[in-house]
């Protein structure tokens, strides 16, 4: 028995307020928002699965992307060291430092890791100090906890809400003293799942420094407050030295390659205009948060902030990483390069006869 | 003053001692470097204090007369592990340390130094007492302020071989090396009651201070003196560190 | 009904056995193990041999404590608002441990060795309610110093006399040994307590 065609007209009614209603549910929840992992605490597992060391490393290098899919509990130790080291051609500075470079070491956790932290003040320092995460959700980002007399070790544990790239910084009065004597460096929070593969990953940390005599004055120069304060500095660098990235020192890349670079600005003072001459930030996770915009050619890195960006390679060529507040590359000294080698590539670029 | 000459094979018998020289301080005001809630200076009384800071050789003699400051003997509550480490042993300073017998005395702890100033019938001084009395302007002092030379000290890393008394400045009082050589304890060093942050605006630590939070800071373009404050905020009575000494006064 | 007056009657001695115990104010010294010198670790804050006042003007060493575990804390009497409250902290730790009446001692030094003297201190302890089991003590400046820098406080005189200070409370074993310390007020004393139940 043909009954269906009396239902017929009944069954359409429903279907389309049932229809509506499936296509209202599907559009609310597709509307969550998609932009990348929040700390909602919630969903971050807080049960640890074991306990590993942090692999650290020193700038340009990167720790390898993490590959364990639950939060650790993380051992890192880091020694603050005070040193006097060249900062251009000429001139000599006395650096105070994590782990006896500018930048410090790279430190990578995943969301959820809770990190157990060791600062260690060297033995010989004249000075005592302290540590500010910017990862850290508790007083001070750390300071608080880790004011550190010289030979002594102080110890603390934070749990990493927020994915992100943070900086850490000394927060020893007069705390910008010792930022601008070159106490920072990076801490990146991985999301949960991890970054995107990419190629190669590098990390450059910008920082402003005020010296008594010129840029590039031969001998040990001494620190300069009143240039401080009036926030005009000799060297605005990439990774504490002029030249450090550039030359022989420069990153390398490959034509096909996508690379990431970790960019991070300690300050103590200026913001960075962040541009690759010759290129475009196909990504940036701006500020270091989640958000990400694309085809980008200047990104701002503000002090005591920092960025991720993202290139792909097309052509060889070799890239300079500037401050465009341009003075402070050609004068200054911060550039920064990354030589990538490989096929050309005329379709993206090519020198044509005139 | 009691000087001998060094004997090359006898050096722990003879040394040179820089005495028991005191100089006298005038009274005067000392503006605590913390802002308090009424910010009124500190009245503080004509005292006499050390000429130089206490020297190893001086540090010995105390030594022997008190077994239980030896560095094998002493108690971890009131120094550390690093008690003494540059010296030889519990009694000798070292003859390959000659060059230091009369450099300050390092790698003690308050306790010892409170020790050693009541045995010689002095105190500490106190942070008043000591800040007034490192105010007075150098004599001879080839720079343009005395916060730039501090400055200037403290920026440099710890030198390998620590000068002897007297190698860097006099100041009006007729007291040495004030700055430039070390960093001396003081009676009441654990009085940095602002949280160690020095950076936080916390009206909510009011709540941890009777009289009032003590975080605002006088005059915070004085980096020497914040460095100061500083390391003093991060010491624990115990603690043992090689740019550490001290100095006594008396009343 | 006779139940109801009987329960309640019950219920009355009960209470009134409770106050008895705890007789505030009475002015009675509380007793001490004035314990041998063996009984005192090589950790412990009692080989200080400085002598203090208490609140009944007797002389004491800190080694007197030994025998119980002690919490301590560092308050002044002219104090407005932070002494008060650690005190009140402090007096709600010796509530939770009832149970334990008697076998924990309560210390408070005062930083004021210029005003704090022992009747002075007594006046507080009245106005306090402070028990047998509050020892409150008066120390000379290097005594109080001293006591200060084992115990992590930090402190200072200000041009009126009165004191900033952190606020502390120190655990102490019954051997004189630092175990455990809470800063801040108001804070939560659970593991304050746990500590302290762990020396018993």
């Amino acid at each position: 028995m043909i009954q269906i065609s009396k239902r017929e007209p009944r069954l359409k009614r429903a279907i389309l307020p049932a229809l509506l209603l499936l296509s209202f549910t599907f559009f609310m929840s597709s509307c969550k928002t998609n932009s990348g992992n929040n700390a909602d605490e919630s969903k971050i597992d807080t049960v640890l699965t074991g306990t590993v060391t942090a692999e650290l490393t020193t700038a340009p290098n990167v720790p390898k992307p993490l590959t364990y899919t639950s939060p650790k509990k993380v051992m890192v130790t880091l020694e603050t060291i005070e040193k006097v080291m060249p900062i251009s051609d000429s001139s000599e500075y006395t650096f105070w430092t994590f782990g006896g470079h500018v930048p410090g070491n790279f430190i990578r956790v995943r969301q959820g890791d809770l990190v157990d932290f060791t600062l260690k003040n060297a033995p010989d320092s004249k000075m005592s100090h302290s540590i500010d995460l910017h990862a850290v959700i508790g007083p001070g980002g750390g300071a608080d906890a880790t004011s550190t007399a010289p030979g002594q070790s102080t110890h603390f544990q934070f749990r990493a809400l927020h994915p992100g790239l943070f900086v850490y910084h000394c927060a020893t009065g007069p705390v910008p003293l010792h930022i601008a004597n070159g106490m920072y460096g990076l801490i990146l929070v991985e999301p949960q799942g991890g970054l995107p593969k990419v190629d190669r990953e590098y990390y450059l940390m910008q920082g402003d420094f005020y010296t008594k005599g010129k840029y590039n004055a031969p001998g040990l120069q001494d620190f300069d407050e009143t240039k401080a304060l009036a926030e005009n500095p000799d060297y605005v660098l990439f990774n504490g030295k002029v030249r450090s990235t550039t030359g022989p020192n420069a990153l390398q890349a490959k034509v096909g390659e996508t690379v990431r670079l970790f960019v991070g600005n300690g300050g103590p003072n200026l913001v960075s205009s962040f541009h690759p001459i010759g290129q475009i930030f196909t990504k940036v996770y701006m500020e270091g948060g989640t958000e990400v915009n694309h085809d980008v050619q200047t990104t701002l890195i503000p002090a005591g902030g920092a960025a991720i960006v993202e290139m792909k390679m097309q052509v060889p060529e070799v890239i300079n990483l500037v401050d465009h507040s341009i003075f402070r590359a050609f004068n200054k000294g911060a550039i920064a390069q990354i030589k990538v080698t490989g096929a050309e590539n005329p379709s993206v670029y090519q020198k044509l006869k005139p | 003053m009691i000087t001998t000459f060094f004997c090359a094979g006898n050096a722990q018998k003879k040394v040179v001692f820089s005495g028991d020289k005191m100089v006298t301080v005038p009274s005067g005001n000392y503006q605590p470097f913390f802002i308090t809630p009424n910010n009124k200076p500190i009245p503080v009384p004509a005292f006499k204090m050390d000429e130089t800071a206490v020297t190893n050789a001086e540090f010995l003699e105390f030594v022997k007369a008190n077994p239980e400051w030896r560095r094998s003997k002493v108690n971890r509550l009131f120094a550390d592990t690093n008690y003494l480490r540059h010296w030889q042993s519990d009694l000798s300073i070292g003859e390959s340390n000659k060059k230091i017998y009369n450099s300050p005395v390092v790698n003690v702890s308050w306790f010892a130094a409170e020790a050693y100033c009541k045995w010689k019938n002095k105190k500490l001084p106190t942070i008043a007492q000591w800040e007034l009395a490192a105010k007075a302007a150098p004599k001879n002092l080839k720079y343009t302020s005395v916060t730039d030379f501090i400055l200037d000290w403290y920026t440099k890393p710890n030198p390998k071989v620590l000068p002897n008394v007297k190698s860097t400045y006099q100041n009006e009082y007729g007291l040495y090396d004030m700055n430039g050589l070390i960093w001396e304890w003081t009676f009441n060093f654990n009085s940095f009651i602002a949280s160690k942050d020095s950076r936080g605006n916390d009206e909510d630590e009011l709540k941890n201070f009777c009289a009032g939070g003590a975080l605002n800071v006088a005059d915070k373009s004085d980096y020497a003196a914040f460095l100061r404050f500083s390391y003093r905020g991060s010491l624990k009575g115990n603690f043992c560190i090689a740019n550490l000494g001290f100095r006594c006064v008396k009343s | 009904m006779k139940i109801f007056i009987y329960c309640l009657f019950t219920v009355m001695l009960f209470s009134c056995a409770d106050v008895s115990n705890k007789s505030a104010f009475t002015g009675e010294a509380p007793k001490h193990n004035t314990a041998p010198i063996g009984t005192i670790s090589s950790e412990s804050i009692y080989q200080v041999t400085d002598t203090f006042q208490t609140q009944n003007d007797t002389k004491v060493t800190l080694a007197s404590f030994a025998g119980k575990p002690t919490v301590v804390g560092m308050i002044f009497t002219h104090c407005t608002y932070a002494c008060p409250r650690l005190t009140a902290d402090i007096k709600n730790i010796e509530e939770q441990l009832k149970s334990a009446n008697g076998k924990v001692n309560y210390l408070l030094v005062s930083f004021d060795s210029q005003r704090d003297l022992p009747d002075q201190l007594q006046k507080f302890a009245n106005a306090n309610q402070l028990d047998n089991n509050f020892t409150l003590l008066h120390g000379d400046e290097n005594t109080v110093r001293t006591l200060s820098v084992l115990l992590n406080v930090q402190f200072e005189k200000d041009a009126e006399g009165n004191f900033s200070h952190s606020n502390v409370i120190s655990v102490l074993d019954k051997k004189g040994a630092l175990v455990f310390q809470k800063e801040g007020l108001d804070a939560d004393p659970t593991d304050i307590i746990s500590s302290i139940k762990q020396q018993l």
